[in-house]
């Protein structure tokens, strides 16, 4: 069901990594992680994945835990169900109700309120 | 089907432990321990001490291996390092230096 | 029995607004926005200033922080700096957020009640600036008062599986797991 590139490592829900995992290629994370994610390519942490660490990836996708900080070159998506507490960098955050965030949205643009005397919008009659 | 796949271009640095089959083509330095399978991949470069139920290397890898069932190093494969196992093969082609209790 | 309130499209408010209805802001609000009900940014609407109601749904442009005693939702093509607290927290693709977003913890307060029912400005200096009259373009569902009437009903039920809130370690940046929280999967 994941929607990631050809290259996916799987941490399977019986496996634990504590350490560091980078590289090339996307990542499913099933299991635990304990240290930091860096990847080229795409990252889901699945509903009983549970990452605390830094992650660094393409996109990400969240329906587990995940404690750290991301920086995605792409979109990131929490899911409903996810629990996500840390700082956030993307293109586009979307948060699904359910989740349960305590996050910072980092995310660069423009917000424009337009001229203090104009109504908004061009909307006159 | 396998549990764990630690794809090619993905490096772990650290610690691998799980209760599933796990197959390696990347490369990790540190430790792997499971209670199920392990499959060192041709394109994988292990610096670490691996145990598990058995274990298959067909990469290189640098490390203990323990496996109470069976331990079997492929044409290509290369291991530096002493191996503890009920089975032990090494294919034509294969290199290995260590080591060798089978718990006779 | 409160009642809608809209600000128009053409139309500036400059104060605060405060009551106990609902509220559909399509114009321009430099000031804070209180309500027990719900409030509504739509497309082309714009708020500086907090907004604290029971819900808040966004689509417009928001310089302030949103706080809901029930939900907060920023739909595509809504544009916000400021932080956002509620139980239940949406964010749509396609909808801009700078600031910090919580769902765990108290929620927002209730809005606090002033008296008589529909939205009462307390600071008041609206200079409705365009020569619209607050009349959204086609908006059919402000002709019915929404339903959320008596203050502390709920106008949707919370999420049935709305777990308490976790206790969970306080981490600085991503640490590799200086404190860990034991999950059994």
């Amino acid at each position: 069901m994941s929607r990631l590139s050809s290259e996916v490592s799987v941490l399977g829900p019986a496996t634990r990594v504590t350490g560091r995992v980078s590289g090339e290629g996307s990542l499913r994370v099933e299991g635990k992680v304990r240290g930091d994610i860096q990847i080229s390519g795409d990252a889901e942490i699945a509903a009983a994945g549970n990452v605390e660490g830094n992650l660094t990836a393409a996109s990400l996708d969240v329906s587990g835990t995940l404690l750290g900080d991301v920086v995605a070159s792409g979109p990131v998506a929490i899911r409903e169900g996810a629990v996500v507490r840390g700082d956030l960098r993307a293109t586009e955050v979307s948060i699904e109700p359910g989740s349960r965030v305590s996050v910072r949205l980092m995310n660069d643009f423009e917000l424009d309120l337009g001229p203090a005397d104009a109504g908004a919008a061009a909307k006159r009659r | 089907m396998a549990g764990t796949v630690i794809g090619e271009g993905l490096s772990v640095e650290g610690d691998i432990t799980s209760d599933e089959e796990v197959v390696v083509q990347g490369n990790l330095r540190g430790k792997l321990t499971s209670s199920d399978a392990v499959s060192i991949g041709p394109s994988s470069v292990v610096q670490a001490d691996i145990a598990g139920q058995s274990v298959s290397i067909a990469g290189q890898v640098t490390g203990d291996i323990t496996a109470p069932e069976r331990v079997d190093i492929q044409a290509g494969g290369r291991l530096v390092g002493d191996v503890k196992a009920a089975r032990f093969t090494i294919a034509d082609g294969a290199s290995f230096k260590g080591a060798v209790d089978m718990e006779v | 029995m409160s009642q809608s309130s809209i600000i128009g499209a053409g139309t500036v408010v400059r104060g605060n607004l405060e009551g106990e209805g609902s509220l559909e802001i399509y114009g321009r609000v430099e000031g804070d926005v209180s309500t027990t009900g719900e409030v509504l940014v739509g497309e082309g609407g714009a708020v500086l200033g907090d907004v604290t109601a029971a819900k808040i749904s966004v689509s417009g442009a928001v310089q302030g922080d949103l706080r809901g005693s029930e939900a907060v939702l920023l739909e595509r093509g809504a544009k916000v700096v400021g932080d956002l607290s509620a139980p239940r927290v949406g964010i749509a693709n396609g909808a801009l957020v700078r600031g910090s977003v919580r769902t765990e913890g108290e929620p927002a307060p209730a809005a606090k009640r002033a008296a008589g029912p529909g939205l009462k400005p307390a600071t008041f200096a609206a200079k409705p600036v365009a020569k619209t009259e607050p009349k959204p373009p086609a908006l059919s569902r402000v002709s019915e008062p929404l339903e959320a009437a008596a203050p502390a009903r709920p106008k949707e039920k919370a999420p049935e599986r709305r777990p308490p809130p976790p206790v969970l370690p306080s981490l600085g940046k991503g640490a590799k797991g200086k404190k860990k929280k034991d999950r059994d999967e």
